[in-house]
């Protein structure tokens, strides 16, 4: 059974062409964030002060869009689920990194 | 904007400076659902999802590569990240960071937001946000390097695949964040 998607990119538009996607993949990104007001540190901050909770809301509804658009397309056999990248557990230096990683977005959001 | 929206007060009144107006800015559902389609555009294009810190941690690794290429070489975990032999423009991550910029300045200037400015807390000087900016960065660098990964790799993308270790993550970001708010919020509000 071949799956259509993820696309390997290298092999269909050569190593340039990749990074190119990668490029465009960034914009979005980018883009989409600065749309959302995440461009604005306070706005960021306000979030753990619960006077805003744009953060929530944008983070968790695209972590569902991306995971109902992956698991459905893997489920009709057009994405390959074993190509994608699922990131490997490290609990507890994921746990330690995640506490630092709160207490920096804090100070440095201030 | 029609006033008195249901949520989300603007924060107006503590700031020196408000907050832009929150018109122009997406609804977070809907920045939330684009966003949520350019990941899966990654994972569907490139079998991955979006990253930042990556991006970053490369760029500075190859630079200590350049100039300590001996401390490099004593440390596993940096001497991983200069094997490539293109240097930083072999690493995917670093195109995605300089998209990522190149978005969010696209983005800025259409709106109009473009401008140089020291956004802060009610209450500290522009130079004290500077100095808690790099001590904060510093420590999200050290979060996300231990981590393997920041909100964007390892919280988001993780997330999306269900990554039991991405979620134990996002927890810990907002256990963190939550707590040290919760004693800093007198000086917040």
């Amino acid at each position: 059974m071949d799956y259509l998607l993820p696309l390997d990119l290298a092999k269909l538009l050569g190593p340039a062409g990749a990074m190119a996607v990668v490029v465009l993949l960034g914009i979005g990104f980018g883009f989409v964030l600065e749309r959302a007001g995440f461009g604005d540190s306070r706005r960021l901050a306000a979030q753990f002060y619960l006077h805003n909770m744009t953060v929530f809301k944008v983070m968790f509804t695209a972590i569902i869009t991306a995971m109902a658009l992956v698991f459905l397309l893997s489920g009709l056999q057009i994405l390959d689920f074993g190509r994608i990248f699922v990131n490997p557990t490290f609990m507890w230096p994921g746990v330690l990194g995640g506490l630092i990683f709160g207490v920096g977005f804090i100070i440095g959001g201030y | 904007m029609p006033r008195g929206k249901k949520e989300d007060t603007p924060m107006a009144d503590a700031n020196p400076r408000p907050l832009p107006r929150e018109k122009r800015f997406w609804d977070p559902y809907l920045a939330g659902l684009a966003l949520g389609i350019v990941l899966f555009a990654a994972f569907a294009l490139t079998g991955h999802g979006l990253g930042a810190s990556g991006g970053l941690a490369h760029i500075v690794t190859e630079t200590q590569g350049e100039l300590a290429p001996e401390h490099v070489a004593l440390n596993p975990e940096l001497a991983r990240g200069v094997t490539g032999e293109g240097g930083i423009l072999d690493n995917w991550l670093v195109w995605m960071v300089a998209g990522v910029i190149i978005g969010g300045l696209l983005s800025g200037l259409l709106a109009g937001r473009f401008k140089l400015d020291t956004y802060r807390g009610p209450r500290i000087t522009p130079q004290t946000r500077w100095a808690l900016a790099l001590i904060g960065g510093a420590l999200c660098g050290i979060g996300a390097k231990l981590a393997r990964g920041c909100t964007s790799g390892q919280a988001l993308s993780g997330g999306a695949v269900l990554s039991a270790g991405s979620f134990a993550f996002m927890l810990a970001v907002f256990g963190g964040g939550y707590l040290l708010a919760y004693l800093l919020r007198r000086w917040w509000n």
